[in-house]
C-alpha cells in the first residue's frame, strides 16, 4: 500500500490544499531545528525557566529569532494540521482504504495540540502556571485512574511539571509523532519548493510584526492577570469557564469531539467523495466547524467591564452557553443543507450554457521579462539583506525577523518564476505540451481500466441537479459531454477532465479517488 | 492425542495446538508480570515520609503550644528538603494555625492546630490566614477563594463550586509531645487521607 509511494518536485503552481500535509510535515522540521537549538540554553529547572528563556530572549544573539520562529511555527503547524484534516474530510478522501490514515491523522492532530501545548507551559510563566494546573486537574477528574494518571504523568508540585513537561515537549511526544507519520505518509507526496519558502517567510513575518511575549514569571503570591490559552484550546477554555463540572467540561466534550473525528470514515456510508454529494457528512462538518469558532471566541472573550469582580467577567453562565452551542447545531446544518442545494442549482445552470474556458488566467511573460523581473528580484533581495543586518546592528531584532520573512516570500516568487521559466524554455511556443509529464504516471488505474465493480454510476461528477435530471436527463449529459469534448480538443492540458468526460459511464466508485489525486496536480 | 479422543461429557476438548497457544500466552504474561510494578517509577516518591517531623517554622525553631500564639498563623516547608529551590515549591508549603480563641485556640493540645497545605485548590496561588478580626478565614488573593479555618473548607469563591474533594484543602495531622513541640505524623497522601495537595481532600463525617 506504501510502497506506491511518490515523491514530486512540481514543475508548475499546484493548489496547496492538497499537500497541506506536507506543509504541517515541514513546520514540524522547523519547530524541530529551531527547538534543538533552544534546547542549548534553555534549563527546565522551577526557578531558572523562565529566567532562561528571558536570556534567550534577550541577550543570546538571534536567540529572539529561534523562539519567535519556534513559536510562530508551534501556531502554523496546528493550523496546518487542522486545515489539512478538514481538506481531507470534505474532500472525502478519508475512506476506502485511506482510514488508517485519517486515524493516524486524527491521533497526530491531538499529539500536535499536546506538544504545542506542553511548549508553552514550559515557559513557566503565569500563563503556563495556570494552563499547567488547569490540566492536572482535569487529568485529575478522570474516573477511577485520573489520580494515578496524575501521578505517572505530572509528578508532584512545579518542580516535577516543568521538567516533565518539557521531557514530553522534547522527546516523548515528538517520538510518538515521529513513529505514527511513518504510518501516516501518504502515497504523493509533493514538495513544493515555493510554498514551503512561502510558509517559513510567513512564520517569521508573522513573528516580525507579532513578537511572542514573555510573560510574566509565575510567582504564587502574586494574583495573575487575567489569561486566556492560545486559540486552538480557547474552545476547550469555554467550556471550562462554565463552572460545570471539569470531567465533563473538559475532558468528556472534547473526547467525545476526537472520538467523533475518529470514527467519522466509518460512520461516512456514501459511496460519492466530493462534499456536495455528502449533504449529512457535509453538514455535520459545518456544524463542528461553526461550534470550534464559536467556542474559541467565547473562549477569549472577557467582560472588559473592569468595576465587575473578575469571578464575574470570566465566568460564563452555563445555560447560555449550551443553549447557543445547541442552537447553533440547527442553524449551521440548515445553512448547509441550503449552500450545498444552492451549489448544485447554480452547476446546473452553469452546465446548461456552454461552459467558458475557465482554465489558464495566467500572465504570460515574455522571456525577456522573464530577465528583467528576475534582475529586479535579485536587486531587491540585496537591499532586504542589507537592511535585515543594519535591522540586526540597531538592535530592531523584530524588524530583522519581518525583513527576513519578506526574504523568504521574495525567495519564493523567484523559485516560481525560474520554475516558470525553465518550463517555457522547455515547451517552445505551442503550448501544448506544457502538460507535465507526471500526467501519464498516476493513471496506474485509469477510470476506464478498472472493471465496473458495482452497477456502472451514472455519472462520474453527478453536477446535474434533480430538476435537470427531470427534465431532460440523458440530453444534458450528451450536451455536457459535448461541450468538454469541444473544449478537450484544443487544450490538452485538461486531459484529466476529458478522460472523465470520455468515458462517463466507466468509472467505478473505488477509481474515483485516483482521478481525485491526479485532479491535485492538474489544478 | 486430544483430537483422537472422543467428546466427553463437557462437549469439546482442547486442542493440542490451543494449549500450546495458552502456554505462550501465559508465559508472556508471566514474563512481563513484574513489569507492571516499574510504574513507580513515574509517581514523585518525595512524599513518603515514614517517621514524624518537626513542625518547622520560618525562624528555625519547632512550633511549640506554649509560644506560639492564639490566632495566628506561619508558613511552614514540608517535606523539607537539602535543596532550596525545592523548599520554595508551592507544593511544599503549608499554612500552620492556631485556631482562634472561640474555635478552640485556647487548648494545650493538638486541636488547637491546624496545617492546610497553602496551594489553593482553584488555581494554586497561595492563600494565606487573615487573623482580623470579622475575617479569621483563609483567604487566596489571586480569585477570592475563601477557607474555613476549622475544617479546611472552601466557603466562598470559586473553590467553594468546585465538588468534592477539589473543595476542602489538604491537611496534615499533628500531636504535640510532652515538652509541647508539635509534629507532623506521617501523612497518607491520598483524597481519603490527608488529601492531595492542589487537588483537595474528601471531609470526614
Amino acid at each position: 500500500m506504501w510502497m506506491g509511494m511518490k515523491f514530486t518536485l512540481p514543475t508548475r503552481f499546484v493548489s496547496p490544499l492538497g499537500f497541506l500535509g506536507m506543509l504541517t510535515f515541514i513546520t514540524f522540521i522547523i519547530l524541530g531545528i529551531t527547538g534543538a537549538l533552544l534546547m542549548l540554553w534553555y534549563e527546565p529547572i522551577l526557578d531558572r525557566a523562565w529566567d532562561s528563556v528571558e536570556h534567550i530572549n534577550d541577550v543570546i544573539p538571534y536567540g529572539f529569532h529561534m523562539r519567535n520562529v519556534h513559536y510562530h511555527a508551534s501556531n502554523a503547524m496546528v493550523m496546518l494540521a487542522l486545515l489539512h484534516m478538514y481538506y481531507q474530510y470534505f474532500s472525502g478522501r478519508y475512506k476506502i482504504r485511506n482510514e488508517i490514515l485519517w486515524v493516524t491523522g486524527i491521533i497526530l492532530g491531538v499529539l500536535t495540540i499536546l506538544e504545542a501545548f506542553t511548549g508553552y507551559d514550559i515557559i513557566f510563566s503565569e500563563r503556563a502556571e495556570l494552563a499547567i494546573s488547569i490540566a492536572a486537574s482535569l487529568t485529575n477528574s478522570i474516573p477511577i485512574l485520573g489520580p494515578q494518571m496524575r501521578d505517572a504523568f505530572f509528578g508532584a508540585g512545579f518542580h516535577d511539571f516543568v521538567l516533565r513537561f518539557y521531557a514530553f515537549h522534547v522527546f516523548l511526544l515528538p517520538i510518538a509523532m515521529l513513529g505514527l507519520m511513518v504510518v501516516h505518509f501518504p502515497r504523493f507526496l509533493v514538495f513544493d519548493v515555493p510554498m514551503v519558502m512561502a510558509i517559513t517567510g510567513a512564520i517569521m513575518l508573522t513573528g516580525g510584526v507579532f513578537p511572542v511575549e514573555m510573560g510574566l514569571k509565575f510567582d504564587p503570591n502574586v494574583p495573575p492577570g487575567i489569561t486566556v490559552p492560545e486559540w486552538y484550546l480557547t474552545g476547550l477554555y469555554a467550556f471550562l469557564r462554565t463552572q460545570y463540572d471539569k470531567f465533563v467540561t473538559g475532558v468528556a466534550w472534547p473526547g467525545l469531539f476526537i472520538f467523533t473525528l475518529l470514527i467519522i470514515p466509518f460512520i461516512d456510508r456514501y459511496k460519492k467523495f466530493s462534499w456536495k454529494d455528502r449533504p449529512i457528512i457535509t453538514a455535520i462538518g459545518i456544524t463542528s466547524l461553526a461550534q470550534i469558532i464559536v467556542t474559541t471566541y467565547w473562549g477569549f472573550y472577557i467582560d472588559p467591564d473592569t468595576t465587575k469582580s473578575l469571578l464575574e467577567r470570566l465566568v460564563i453562565d452555563p445555560i447560555f452557553f449550551y443553549l447557543v452551542m445547541v442552537l447553533l447545531v440547527p442553524l449551521s446544518f440548515g445553512f448547509t443543507y441550503m449552500m450545498i442545494k444552492l451549489a448544485k442549482n447554480a452547476e446546473a445552470n452553469a452546465k446548461l450554457q456552454p461552459r467558458k474556458p475557465v482554465g489558464k488566467t495566467s500572465i504570460n511573460l515574455p522571456e525577456k521579462w522573464i530577465y528583467i523581473v528576475f534582475i529586479a528580484l535579485l536587486a531587491f533581495q540585496v537591499y532586504l539583506n542589507i537592511a535585515a543586518y543594519y535591522a540586526v546592528l540597531a538592535g530592531m531584532k523584530n524588524y530583522s525577523l519581518f525583513i527576513i520573512g519578506i526574504i523568504m516570500l521574495v525567495f519564493a516568487g523567484m523559485f516560481h518564476l525560474f520554475r516558470y521559466g525553465r518550463a517555457m524554455a522547455k515547451s517552445a511556443p505551442p503550448r501544448i505540451i506544457t502538460a507535465p509529464p507526471k500526467i501519464t504516471q498516476p493513471a496506474i488505474s485509469p477510470p476506464s481500466a478498472a472493471p465496473p465493480l458495482t452497477a456502472p454510476s451514472k455519472d462520474e461528477k453527478p453536477l446535474a441537479t434533480p430538476a435537470a435530471e427531470k427534465s431532460s436527463g440523458t440530453s444534458a449529459a450528451q450536451r455536457q459531454a459535448s461541450s468538454q469534448g469541444t473544449k478537450s480538443a484544443p487544450a490538452i492540458t485538461k486531459s484529466n477532465d476529458a478522460r472523465i468526460s470520455t468515458s462517463p459511464s466507466t468509472g467505478s466508485n473505488l477509481s474515483e479517488p485516483r482521478a481525485s489525486e491526479n485532479n491535485k496536480y492538474q489544478k | 492425542m486430544a483430537a483422537q479422543q472422543r467428546p466427553s461429557r463437557a462437549g469439546r476438548r482442547i486442542s493440542r495446538r490451543d494449549f500450546l497457544k495458552l502456554m505462550a500466552a501465559a508465559g508472556t504474561v508471566i514474563t512481563f508480570t513484574p513489569f507492571i510494578d516499574w510504574g513507580k517509577f513515574l509517581p514523585n516518591p518525595q512524599g513518603s515520609v515514614s517517621e514524624r517531623s518537626k513542625v518547622e517554622l520560618p525562624n528555625g525553631s519547632q512550633a511549640n503550644v506554649k509560644t506560639f500564639q492564639v490566632n495566628h498563623s506561619e508558613a511552614v516547608v514540608y517535606p523539607k528538603s537539602d535543596d532550596p529551590t525545592l523548599n520554595e515549591e508551592a507544593f511544599r508549603i503549608w499554612q500552620f494555625i492556631r485556631l482562634p480563641e472561640e474555635l478552640g485556640g485556647a487548648k494545650n493540645d493538638a486541636t488547637a492546630f491546624r496545617m492546610y497545605s497553602q496551594v489553593c485548590l482553584h488555581l494554586w496561588c497561595l492563600w494565606k490566614y487573615w487573623p482580623e478580626p470579622g475575617r479569621k478565614r483563609g483567604e487566596c488573593p489571586c480569585h477570592g477563594s475563601m477557607y474555613d479555618p476549622l475544617t479546611g473548607k472552601a466557603f466562598a469563591g470559586p473553590a467553594a463550586l468546585q465538588s468534592p474533594p477539589s473543595n476542602v484543602l489538604p491537611s496534615l495531622d499533628l500531636e504535640v509531645d510532652n515538652n509541647g513541640n508539635i509534629w507532623i505524623k506521617p501523612p497518607n497522601w491520598s483524597v481519603d487521607g490527608n488529601g492531595i495537595v492542589g487537588f483537595g481532600r474528601f471531609l470526614k463525617a
